[in-house]
């Protein structure tokens, strides 16, 4: 299914239907802002690990 | 009001509360707008809160309008306010007395709807559109590309609104910015 039929078909799907799916998408929203921003631990670590394999 | 850890964050809950608070005579007539109401037509987009356009009944003794009563209202039955929101069944709620010709006319002429069984109102398409472009945000402008791909405009009526609160040089300006050579 292209994108476009995909947005189409949510498109017209009931009231009711489209507001369960907000609710997903707030949740999933919330979830991704508690987790926080990536830590760039891993970059630096990455860079470290770099550093130790020339030496 | 049903309590609500905001796991299940229930829209319906958060209406039903509306509906008993218009019932009750806090608020008159109102509409959903932003986000939320553009889903009526649209397919769902991301959104953390409820944009709900209400009049009011003046106090006897105040020409100014105050939203106290609709937080005493809310607080007593379990709704905590939260920066310019107040949570209702788990959603932030924003209740917007309408500011202007145009939003009291989208809330005057908003269409009924159903969430679950609860009877709901909704500012029409084209209402949602033009103060969209009032507005003028990015998201607004976005919004309304939304509205014209799809095809969930009727574009004589948004033109008619359009005209009748001065946004028409506005539409101009937004048409040859963003639907030039589109045939939108």
């Amino acid at each position: 299914m292209s994108k476009q039929e995909m947005r189409k078909r949510l498109a017209s799907l009931s009231f009711s239907e489209k507001i369960q799916i907000l609710e997903k998408l707030r949740d999933r929203s919330l979830a991704f802002a508690a987790t926080g921003p990536r830590k760039k631990t891993t970059a630096g670590g990455r860079k470290k690990a770099d550093k130790g394999s020339k030496e | 009001m049903a309590h609500n850890d905001g796991k299940d964050a229930p829209v319906k809950v958060t209406l039903e509360t509306i509906n008993q608070m218009q019932a009750d005579g806090v608020i008159g007539k109102y509409a959903i707008g932003g986000a939320v109401g553009a889903t009526l037509y649209l397919e769902p987009a991301a959104t953390l809160d409820v944009d709900i356009f209400v009049t009011l009944p003046a106090a006897p003794d105040s020409l100014l309008l105050s939203l106290e009563p609709i937080y005493d209202y809310l607080k007593a039955r379990g709704g905590t306010v939260k920066d310019e929101h107040i949570v209702i069944g788990g959603w932030p709620v924003q209740f917007l007395p309408p500011s202007n010709d145009l939003e009291r006319e989208a809330v005057t002429e908003s269409v009924a709807t159903d969430v679950e069984g609860v009877t709901t109102w909704v500012m029409s398409a084209e209402h949602l559109v033009a103060i969209a472009l009032r507005t003028g945000r990015s998201k607004d402008h976005i919004r309304i590309l939304q509205f014209i791909e799809q095809k969930a405009v009727d574009r004589d009526e948004l033109q008619s609104i359009l005209e009748r609160h001065g946004l028409s040089s506005k539409w101009l300006q937004f048409e040859s910015k963003y639907l030039a050579g589109t045939h939108e």
